[in-house]
């Protein structure tokens, strides 16, 4: 911290430094406008500018986001979560299952159908916050690599997610859940939580905690942070926020299937890398991760926009992530080297 | 480790039951609906049939895995083993370290690329998945044709890329529409939404928003339907306006067309696959000879017939 302080002083002689977070918006905003200017030319439309797409740009990647906010934290502590698709599978399997409507014949549980609201919620946030007390408590007390714990995680909860039906899906929810995700509540969702987490991160002894660790777990010890605590509760955090990113896919979709979320630990953490979320640790916010995710929300809806093929959209997704990671790095080494 | 519990496992299924058929059976994945209802239609009729044991194992999506598994299963002996190919045109080391070892092979659903040329102790057992696009489409074109439409745009939503089934099922959308009586049909776009309702339902109002004019919408499964439904009607799209099609009749599927939103949906008798792959098994283990290729027929689903469909899946 000390070092980046330093460092923004001794630049800003020169020129006013950017935060990282400028530089992701500035690659959104070229991004939107490549879309933009090949609207114009190929489909004779405006990209940008018509409400339905800036909706859907945020909805499609919304509840990835959710899960990205709790990764976010998970990566500025030096660590990593490979397990949070897997946990939004396994508990939008379980919460659904309590979550189902008595005009339904074959529910999961004949006996407990039309159930509160508030029971498939809580029930969501119980299991997603058990799964992540399970990861930190693996990291932080046996000391095994992250990767490797979360990794066991992801294996063992798309599992859970297909032993619990034997693979049958579950649907047919009450109206009062399927609510939860109508309409633009993801996005609010989203909202709320990226506030509530931005101001922690920034804020509070929670945050601090947070950055000390991973910029120096050694360092953070002997300043009396109590590191193993604060993990455990990191990452049960992400895993609540897996859980709140089921609540909402399940509700959104109607269903609960045991291959929901597949993949989604990627995009999340894709995400967050985009958004200068450094791998290293110490360093990121979830403003930063927000406009990773809206850059994957443009690319997914200006490559349906320009109708283009089906087969080389994710040979371009790729290319993407890459790019924008080396770009940041490039950037660093340069500031570096000024200093 | 995991083998010795394997071989553990069925030794002591073999002491109780010391004359019995054992099936070795590995499933491509288990976390899809589709093929669920087909392993438990295989695991259900072995256990209304005396002395045999099914022994279900998940691929995990993993060509290498399956091989092996069907690898352990020869070398503990089973009389008979069912595949459910997670690759269709990797079927040939499987064909080949079976027929080695003189163990009957039985694929199902998925065809195997060496279909042709199986020796007469393999079989393959599926539903022939050029009925169903075809089914699907002409159902379309005659709806289409019924609304007194002289051209009509067509939004497909195709399947996971990679997938034999997905491959087959557009190409014949695209035959069928080549025909004479359905050439007022023109494809707009095709796009994939890998076989998920949410990739279909974002799909779906991404193209709302580009003012794409569609008359109806083809997929190549019920889950991307259901999803193209949910969006259109919350963008408050005329469900009566519009024709949808999926393919698989499930309960999601026939719960939307009782609602009127879906129009087509195709039922592929899952269960009867997993129940003729089993019977081709047992027949082959005892050293009676089957046909080569059991087609299990598709079923066209319409609001008129959906009832006799609404408990098979």
């Amino acid at each position: 911290m000390a070092v980046s302080a330093v460092s923004a002083r001794t630049d800003s002689q020169s020129r006013p430094v950017r935060p990282p977070e400028m530089n992701v918006f500035i690659g959104l905003l070229v991004i939107a406008l490549v879309f933009e200017a090949l609207g114009w030319l190929f489909i004779g439309q405006s990209f940008v500018f018509n409400l339905q797409r800036l909706q859907i740009i945020i909805l499609q990647v919304s509840i990835v986001g959710i899960i990205a906010i709790g990764v976010t934290q998970v990566i500025i502590t030096g660590g990593i979560d490979l397990s949070s698709g897997s946990i939004v599978g396994a508990t939008a399997m379980i919460a659904m299952s309590f979550a189902q409507s008595s005009d339904y014949a074959r529910a999961v549980y004949p006996a407990l159908t039309d159930l509160p609201v508030i029971v498939p919620i809580l029930v969501a946030l119980v299991i997603g916050g058990l799964a992540g007390s399970i990861n930190g408590a693996l990291i932080a007390y046996t000391k095994i690599p992250p990767f490797i714990a979360t990794l066991g995680m992801m294996v063992a909860a798309r599992g859970v997610a297909k032993w619990y039906t034997k693979g049958q899906p579950v649907s047919f929810p009450t109206e009062s859940y399927a609510w939860i995700g109508a309409g633009l509540n993801p996005v609010i969702i989203f909202l709320v939580l990226a506030l509530l987490f931005h101001l922690a991160l920034k804020y509070t002894v929670y945050g601090n905690h947070t950055y000390a660790i991973g910029s120096n777990q050694q360092a953070a010890r002997v300043s009396g942070i109590r590191v193993e605590r604060h993990l455990v509760m990191v990452y049960a955090i992400a895993g609540m926020l897996a859980g709140i990113a089921a609540l909402v896919l399940s509700s959104k979709n109607v269903t609960a299937q045991a291959g929901m979320g597949m993949m989604y630990e990627l995009d999340a953490i894709a995400m967050a890398v985009i958004g200068g979320v450094s791998l290293a640790g110490g360093r990121g916010s979830v403003v930063g991760t927000a406009l990773g995710m809206l850059i994957f929300g443009v690319i997914i809806s200006g490559f349906t926009f320009l109708r283009i093929d089906a087969y080389y959209q994710e040979m371009i997704k790729g290319v993407i992530i890459v790019a924008a990671v080396v770009a940041d790095v490039a950037r660093q080494q340069r500031r570096a080297k000024a200093v | 480790m995991k083998k010795t519990l394997l071989v553990a496992g069925l030794a002591s299924m073999l002491s109780t039951t010391a004359m019995a058929e054992n099936v070795g059976v590995s499933m491509a994945l288990f976390d899809d609906n589709f093929l669920t209802v087909l392993r438990n239609g295989m695991t259900d009729y072995a256990a209304t049939l005396d002395g045999v044991n099914v022994q279900v194992e998940d691929a995990g999506n993993d060509v290498g895995k399956q091989l092996d598994q069907v690898k352990n299963f020869i070398a503990s002996g089973v009389d008979a083993i069912v595949v459910n190919p997670v690759d269709t045109s990797a079927t040939q080391a499987i064909s080949d370290a079976a027929a080695a070892a003189n163990v009957p092979l039985v694929y199902v659903n998925r065809e195997p690329v060496n279909v042709d040329t199986l020796p007469d102790s393999q079989a393959y057992v599926a539903s022939n998945d050029i009925e169903s696009g075809t089914l699907q489409t002409k159902e379309v074109c005659r709806l289409l044709k019924e609304a007194g439409k002289t051209e009509a745009n067509i939004l497909v939503i195709m399947g996971e890329l990679s997938n034999q089934a997905a491959v087959v099922r557009t190409k014949d959308i695209h035959d069928v529409i080549a025909t004479d009586e359905c050439s007022f049909m023109k494809i707009v776009d095709e796009q994939t939404s890998n076989w998920q309702r949410d990739q279909a339902a974002n799909l779906m109002t991404n193209w709302l928003s580009s003012g794409v004019q569609f008359d109806a919408v083809i997929a190549n499964n019920d889950e991307s339907a259901v999803g193209a439904i949910q969006s259109m009607k919350a963008a408050g799209v005329g469900m009566e306006d519009v024709v949808v099609a999926g393919i698989d009749a499930t309960q999601d599927a026939l719960a939307a067309m009782a609602a009127g939103d879906l129009d087509v949906t195709v039922f592929q008798d899952a269960a009867g696959q997993g129940q003729g792959a089993l019977d081709a098994a047992l027949k082959l283990a005892k050293g009676e000879a089957v046909e080569q290729k059991v087609y299990i027929p598709f079923q066209l689903v319409t609001p008129d017939n959906m009832q006799d469909f609404m408990a098979k899946n």
